[in-house]
């Protein structure tokens, strides 16, 4: 398999999922018009690296400023499989990242963390002075 | 239709900040909404207002990309979609608000309007149990993107949507949707 790489676009985030390192990376806005197409080829290659997964903990980084409503569901389908992978043992680790100024970002990530049994879901707040 | 003074001035008596009116497309929503940020910037609008302003454009653009009943066909593939539709920004009594309108097929409105009256009588903690209840569930027959548009502009909006329903003939109906923010 290979490593899956995905340019932001003005209504997409940065994608970058890496099966070496075991670290999946989403950075940026989310609201295209199709959310569903648009993240085909993300879940495409995750299905196929959560079946050839062994014991290595998996590191997930998500600094996603804003994302519309059907991006939402996406992200809950993305966490539902992770979720499942941890039930079947697979240790997953998220960090969700958001900006100290952007409390909504910060709900968003609280929501989905009460959504979340044996995934390791921790909120990671960024400041000014880290970036 | 010539001189569009007047009715440029009638817009800004009526606090409008941008109106539209035509075939929307995701393109559309993209700049517009990258103009309505900087504008929210410039006049520094605090950071929850002006995120939850560009939510619901966003929200309510979309929504009639989804389901306007005035399409136009680009092409036979799924590619980028076209329908008609008119969206409003203003600001009335010191707050934002997001008004939109598109024809809907007669079928679809007494849906909408059960959907929508549901949402009116929830308060903020019960949008938000419906929202993540409806997350976990497989969209609807008429939804093309999630069905969680109308909850996430209710959970964003500062007071009960509004909407109204005109009955236009036998096959269509002009649905109209106001969030406050």
């Amino acid at each position: 398999m290979e490593k899956l790489l995905i340019e932001a676009t003005k209504s997409s985030p940065f994608i970058r999922f890496d099966h070496a390192e075991h670290t999946l990376e989403i950075r940026g806005e989310s609201y295209p018009e199709n959310a569903a197409k648009a993240y085909a080829p993300m879940f495409a290659w995750l299905e196929e690296y959560l079946q050839g997964l062994q014991d290595d903990v998996v590191r997930v980084d998500l600094e996603i400023t804003y994302f519309n409503s059907s991006s939402s569901k996406i992200l809950m389908n993305f966490f539902d499989m992770l979720e499942d992978a941890a039930q079947a043992g697979k240790k997953i680790v998220v960090n969700w990242h958001y900006h100290e100024d952007n409390e909504t970002a910060l709900e968003c990530g609280e929501e989905f963390m009460e959504d979340m049994e044996l995934v390791e879901f921790n909120l990671r707040e960024i400041s000014d002075e880290e970036s | 239709m010539l001189d569009l003074f007047n009715f440029y001035k009638e817009l800004k008596k009526e606090g409008i900040i941008f109106c539209f009116s035509g075939p929307t497309s995701q393109a559309i929503v993209e700049g517009v909404g990258e103009a309505l940020k900087q504008k929210m910037q410039v006049e520094e609008t605090t950071g929850k207002t002006a995120r939850n302003l560009f939510s619901v454009f966003v929200e309510q653009m979309q929504n009639v990309i989804h389901y306007s009943a005035e399409p136009i066909v680009l092409s036979e593939n799924e590619g980028e979609e076209l329908r008609y539709g008119i969206v409003i920004v203003g600001q009335e009594n010191e707050k934002f608000y997001v008004l939109s309108g598109n024809y809907i097929e007669k079928t679809h409105g007494d849906e909408i309007e059960k959907k929508l009256l549901a949402i009116q009588k929830m308060d903020k903690e019960e949008m938000k149990a419906y929202f993540k209840e409806q997350r976990r569930k497989e969209p609807d027959a008429l939804s093309k993107g999630a069905g969680l548009g109308f909850i996430e502009t209710a959970r964003k909006a500062s007071e009960p949507i509004e909407f109204v329903i005109d009955q236009v003939d036998e096959n269509y109906c002009f649905f109209t949707i106001k969030a406050v923010i």
